[in-house]
């Protein structure tokens, strides 16, 4: 294999030449056919998982440091490529409610994965850009797929002037940042920012634009708003994709900016990240107890996790880094079996309200066990990997000295298990409105089982898991 | 008088500032993306200044892409306004309503 030419772009190479063939492909095939794009899609994202992890040994900065392949973005090339194929096999299940363009989501979704996997390896801030651009452009076409659903639009509508206000906040930040360090480059900002690790206000301004345009991303409070709506109204494969890969490329960003580029400088973020961690968990907790539409308690609950995974960057250090990207992975399995659930019960009812999960057990107990176990795992509930995770960087906190921060958590683990365990509640305890049962399909139940799989393992052996984990942050703090 | 540096950075920071309260304040669609093309154009001046105060195109390289995502950002949400027009009949953020907790 070795005497093989090999680019340190080989992933991104190899997704755009399938995503070029797709594109030929959907236009040319015939309208029956165009279905097939999932599975052509989902054959040419495996190839991604060796490539990612080929050549260790030559990793590195290439491309006058544009493009950095180090085990932090290799890893992630992998999770990004893992939900991108799980994501497709939801839409596979969803299609039936989309009347037109098919072949094109699966290829949005595609572009997504593309510019989430460019971002992995941001080592500039243009390339940062560039990529964060492919991936937001991707999903709001995507979230508003739904074109005759009012709801689809407008959450649409509300995704991109949020999205291209978090843009605009992004790019005049970078502009200060330059304009104090003469560069875009990571490694040249890090010692820039090295040499006044305080911050003079030109830097700090950058700084927290930036830190602003970011939180949209990953919808911190206060940049959230649009979180719920968005959620609610884009079609649940859409919905999941954003949860899940969005927001770990977010997380990816933030890890890489905040413990690397801004690392010296870390007394000055380190109070600000503190506070909106904590505001974050309490928000998306408490307000999630008030949610009767699942999806958007989903997006609640999903606001509330990343004020978790924030933690682990407010900790700057090398154990909360592993711990965001420990919580990221098992987050990957339990959202993406919480949000196949719903897709389940959405075909089969019509509806995402919580009612519609009234005797899941009864109609459906492969959906709702499936739904039970993932809902534990969001709560955080041993020996699951949501727990593992939640306690990781609980951990970070204590290490630091955020001990407040820490309790907070703490206590927001109940407040979601109230909520939590009232769906169980409705699932297992109260009588079905309609007991027919709710047909599984194939796909659907070994998808579950697979995500089932994953946070069982990432549950109970947390060895490998671990220490892949820290293995892919190591050269963060080198 | 002499244009500077800083003549360039309060421009761009009025710029930048009519675009936000443009955004906050405006309530058709279409003006609202009007006022976010303002804030990227405060980002695009200020990096062209700050390019030739420190006399590298680094800057004004960052520029050009940010005109060329800019160009397809607007593409992606003409599209969505239309989309909208023709589900509602408006182009009001007012009529964005159907969303809420």
């Amino acid at each position: 294999m070795s005497a093989l030419p090999w680019s340190p772009m080989a992933v991104e190479l190899w997704l755009a030449a399938v995503i070029a063939i797709l594109i030929w492909y959907d236009l040319t095939a015939a309208a029956d056919d165009k279905p097939k794009i999932a599975i052509l899609a989902i054959a040419g994202l495996l190839p991604v998982f060796p490539l990612a992890f080929a050549h260790p040994e030559r990793s590195g900065a290439f491309c006058s440091g544009m493009y950095l392949l180090d085990p932090l973005a290799r890893g992630f090339k992998a999770f990004f490529a893992l939900t991108a194929i799980l994501v497709i096999a939801m839409t596979r299940e969803f299609a039936r409610h989309i009347t037109r363009g098919i072949g094109e989501l699966y290829l949005l979704i595609l572009t997504a994965t593309f510019g989430m996997m460019m971002l992995a390896s941001a080592g500039d801030f243009l390339m940062l850009f560039i990529a964060l651009e492919i991936i937001t452009l991707s999903f709001y076409v995507m979230t508003t797929y739904l074109r005759t659903d009012e709801k689809s639009v407008e959450a649409g509508m509300k995704y991109l002037i949020l999205g291209a206000l978090s843009t605009g906040f992004l790019l005049y930040g970078i502009s200060f940042l330059y304009g104090y360090t003469g560069s875009t480059n990571f490694a040249a900002l890090r010692e820039a920012i090295a040499r006044s690790p305080t911050l003079p206000p030109w830097p700090l301004l950058g700084f927290l634009l930036i830190v602003a345009g970011i939180g949209f991303k990953v919808a911190a409070v206060p940049f959230h708003w649009w979180a719920p709506d968005v959620y609610e109204g884009a079609p649940t494969p859409v919905t999941a994709f954003l949860s899940v890969g969005s927001k770990a490329a977010g997380f990816v960003v933030l890890l890489r900016l905040l413990h690397g580029v801004f690392e010296p400088a870390s007394g000055v973020w380190m109070g600000l990240l503190v506070w909106i961690a904590g505001v974050t968990i309490l928000y998306g907790n408490l307000v999630a107890m008030a949610q009767m539409n699942m999806k958007r308690l989903l997006a609640y609950s999903s606001i509330g996790h990343a004020g978790y995974l924030l933690i682990g960057i407010a900790a700057a250090s090398g154990l909360g880094a592993a711990a965001v990207t420990y919580y990221l992975g098992g987050y990957l399995f339990t959202n993406l079996a919480a949000f196949l659930v719903v897709i389940a019960v959405f075909n089969a009812t019509g509806s995402d309200d919580l009612t519609a999960y009234a005797g899941l057990s009864k109609r459906a107990p492969v959906l709702a066990a499936a739904m039970f176990v993932a809902l534990l795992s969001l709560a955080g509930v041993p020996p699951l990997a949501g727990f593992v995770g939640k306690f990781l960087l609980l951990m970070a906190a204590v290490h630091r000295g955020l001990l407040w921060l820490a309790a907070i958590g703490a206590a927001a683990v109940v407040i979601s298990l109230y909520y939590y365990l009232l769906i169980v509640k409705r699932m297992f305890v109260d009588p079905p409105a309609d007991p027919t049962p709710i047909p599984v399909s194939r796909p659907v139940r070994w998808g579950l089982y697979g995500c089932m799989a994953g946070i069982l393992a990432m549950g109970i052996w947390q060895q490998p898991f671990l220490a892949l984990a820290v293995a892919s942050v190591r050269s963060l703090f080198s | 008088m002499a244009i500077t540096l800083a003549h360039y950075l309060v421009a761009s920071g009025l710029l930048f500032t009519i675009g936000i309260v443009g955004v906050i304040t405006r309530r058709n669609a279409l003006m609202i993306l009007l006022a976010i093309e303002l804030m990227l154009n405060a980002a695009n001046l200020s990096f062209v200044a700050f390019s030739r105060a420190l006399g590298h195109v680094t800057g004004q390289l960052f520029v050009f892409f940010i005109m060329i995502v800019a160009a397809a950002e607007v593409t992606v949400g003409l599209a969505i306004i239309i989309v909208m027009a023709k589900t509602r009949g408006a182009t009001d953020a007012d009529a964005l309503r159907s969303l809420k907790w």
